[in-house]
């Protein structure tokens, strides 16, 4: 399978800046879609505001490119609509869990079968860098120019808590196992969310010394840590630093779902 | 098979660089006519995607690809060529 | 039957089969019956969250080819707006019914009003052109509900029954018709753009799941549907052609009832109040006083205006501070009197009757 089959090449090289993350997680999607069998006709990604939410005008199949926040909404009208559709939801940090708030906890407690992946970069790159609610405490962006001080939202946590099926987080250096998590997810009826941490070199790498796209994927090498690891330090009563980053699986339910053909 | 970095879609960002596990890449030297430096293949043929795909059928490793933002990695097949010495170091 | 109830059986005669909303009082009797009704002919009614997630799901619903509603009043019409702009600018057949009771804000919400006329028409930002029907009884509940999804498929846009609190709530004997005229969606032919539009200014609709590979978008797009945000020219073609596919039309979409054309003075009325100003008509008996009942009331159709020949007055009684007596002054130099009635209760037409003579 090549990339090309999936993407319009007529509108190649796409927006995104060098280095950026949501390239990879585009083909980690890709990737899994195609490993899926799936028709390009059964398919439809529908996306928020965003560079993250750019990513279906690139991509050959039905696409629907919403306002801002609102994706899961509309993505909940088609997939009830027409069960038969296969729908993915491609998403951000801001529009997820700031603006679209309210329809990511119904969508998890509906369990509507549906594929979210939120591309976090922890700030509102399209627009310029302005602080998101994933942005960590201290961070700097043009709206928190004195470091922010609110805590980010553990985006995972919150969609396991509203009764989402499949969670999962990954970094955009984990490119193997995040295809993998997807493909799981996409074949996981009820609600899957896959949180991929991307850099954004230009908007928030720049403005946290960590200006070299290198720099910030060393950092997500660096700071990973297993789901299972880290159960295993805590019951040994180790202590996990607080800027280290949980990836992997973190919730796998069978709720009943909505929206899939009985 | 050759590993073709698409100097089209190539922005420069050395992603590939930094992830490949056989080290094939280094940084370029020179700026293309786009005004982007895209990285040089330092050791082609430790590459083992370019070795061994033919041999099984599918895509070994294939890191860059994956991680590469603009999509510029891909391999072609290439014509006959004399053999090389190839010595792997850890 | 109640005016609501009318208005879901119309809807479900229409061949909807999608409704995604929020109660809000006085449209919650349509989400009810909707609720009952729809999965027993093959629907889906899902509640949503709220409005805005209502309307997002009935335009993604209408992107499978369904025919998609919801019902609200004010506050949660004032919420839709963003996505009513998205329906429009992504030309997105569906039908919004609204209720409308006393605003603004939480305002009145058991009373009638008609005081988001001009919100139905201008409320998203940026310009564009809808159509608003707007109905006077319960019959015209089923019936204009049932039009407006083929007004919706004709030219691709929201279009809006504007109703209120007194017609939704009354109940009052109808004659359900054995079938409902449907008119179908026109579909896009391959090897058309998706974006390219026919001679009526309206493209064919790319339904999702059928291979045509649409990306649609709220960004400004061309003809491929591709965003070109920073192009001038794409962006005015592309206003331009929103605005025109409706607004050439409106002579030939125009519905009303029209009483003694050749008569001086006019009442135009649209609405719960022109149940009182029949009542007028009927006390009065003269020929000198006329009746302009507009069942379609955007896009306004001036041309109506130029059929009362010898009018010198219009009243325009309404249950706002003159919205659409606002729009009818624009268009003609004869005297316009509105009659605003705030607060839910209708025109007297004893009041009316009074004016009538005073102007004779």
């Amino acid at each position: 399978m090549t990339f090309d089959e999936w993407l319009r090449v007529d509108r190649l090289p796409h927006i995104y800046c060098a280095g950026c993350g949501n390239g990879t997680v585009i083909n980690c999607t890709l990737s899994a879609v195609d490993q899926m069998g799936w028709k390009k006709e059964e398919i439809v990604f529908v996306s928020g505001i965003g560079c993250s939410s750019r990513a279906p005008g690139y991509i050959v199949t039905d696409s629907l490119h919403t306002t801002h926040g609102r994706a899961i909404a509309f993505a909940t009208g088609i997939k009830m609509a027409n069960p038969d559709l296969k729908v993915v939801v491609f998403t951000g940090d801001g529009d997820l869990a700031a603006i679209g708030g309210n329809h990511f906890i119904h969508g998890c407690r509906r369990n509507i079968d549906l594929t979210v992946i939120c591309m976090n970069n922890m700030i509102y790159g399209m627009t310029g860098g302005q602080g998101s609610p994933t942005t960590p405490r201290g961070a700097l962006s043009t709206t928190t120019p004195y470091g922010s001080s609110e805590a980010a939202f553990d985006l995972c946590g919150l969609a396991a808590a509203a009764g989402a099926n499949y969670v999962a987080r990954y970094t955009s250096y984990h490119v193997k196992e995040l295809t993998l998590a997807i493909r799981t997810g996409l074949g996981n009826p009820g609600f899957s969310f896959i949180e991929a941490l991307v850099q954004c070199p230009t908007n928030y790498g720049r403005r946290n010394k960590l200006r070299q796209v290198s720099d910030q994927i060393e950092y997500f090498k660096s700071h990973a840590i297993l789901a299972q690891k880290a159960e295993r330090m805590r019951e040994e009563g180790k202590k996990i630093p607080d800027d280290m980053i949980i990836i992997g699986e973190l919730a796998r339910r069978n709720r009943p779902a909505l929206g899939v053909r009985k | 098979m050759r590993l073709v970095i698409d100097e089209s879609r190539c922005k420069g960002c050395n992603l590939c660089t930094l992830v490949c596990p056989y080290r094939i890449f280094r940084p370029g030297t020179k700026a293309n006519p786009r005004g982007v430096i895209v990285p040089e293949l330092d050791r082609p043929e430790r590459c083992a995607n370019c070795r061994l795909q033919r041999l099984y059928g599918r895509t070994i490793c294939g890191m860059c690809q994956m991680i590469c933002p603009d999509q510029a990695i891909s391999w072609e097949e290439e014509g006959p060529c004399e053999p090389m010495k190839v010595a792997i170091e850890y | 039957m109640q005016g609501n109830t009318a208005c879901a059986e119309g809807a479900l005669a229409a061949g909807c089969r999608f409704f995604g909303g929020y109660p809000i009082t006085p449209s919650t009797e349509i989400a009810e019956h909707m609720a009952a009704k729809l999965p027993k002919v093959g629907g889906v009614f899902i509640q949503m969250e709220d409005e805005i997630a209502g309307i997002a799901s009935v335009i993604g619903a209408s992107w499978t080819g369904a025919r998609a509603m919801t019902a609200t009043s004010g506050p949660g019409f004032s919420l839709m707006m963003e996505n009513i702009g998205f329906a429009v600018m992504t030309e997105t057949p569906c039908v919004v019914v609204n209720i409308q009771r006393g605003g603004p804000s939480t305002g009145q919400p058991t009373m009638a009003a008609q005081g988001d006329m001009l919100q139905c028409r201008f409320g998203s930002h940026g310009d564009y052109s809808i159509i608003a029907l707007s109905p006077a009884s319960v019959q015209e509940m089923y019936d204009l509900t049932a039009e407006a999804f083929n007004l919706a498929d004709r030219f691709r846009i929201p279009v809006f029954v504007m109703a209120d609190e007194i017609i939704g709530h009354m109940r009052e004997r109808l004659m359900i018709p054995d079938s409902v005229h449907r008119g179908e969606r026109k579909l896009l032919g391959k090897g058309n753009l998706p974006y390219q539009a026919d001679d009526d200014l309206v493209p064919g609709f790319p339904v999702f799941g059928k291979g045509y590979g649409v990306h649609v978008t709220g960004l400004t797009h061309d003809e491929r549907g591709y965003p070109c945000a920073t192009s001038p020219s794409v962006h005015e073609c592309l206003v331009k052609r929103l605005v025109d596919k409706v607004e050439s039309a409106r002579d030939s979409i125009a519905s009303c009832d029209i009483v003694n054309p050749d008569a001086r003075v006019v009442f135009i009325s649209y609405g719960a109040p022109s149940r009182a100003v029949e009542q007028v008509l009927h006390d009065i008996h003269n020929d000198n006083v006329g009746h302009l009942r507009l069942k379609l009331v955007w896009p306004f159709a001036e041309s109506l205006l130029s059929r009362f020949s010898n009018a010198e007055t219009f009243i325009v009684p309404e249950l706002n501070m003159g919205q659409m007596a606002r729009e009818i002054k624009r268009h003609t130099n004869r005297r316009v009197i509105p009659v605003p009635k705030l607060g839910g209760a209708l025109h007297d037409p004893f009041d009316l009757a009074a004016l009538v003579e005073e102007l004779l």
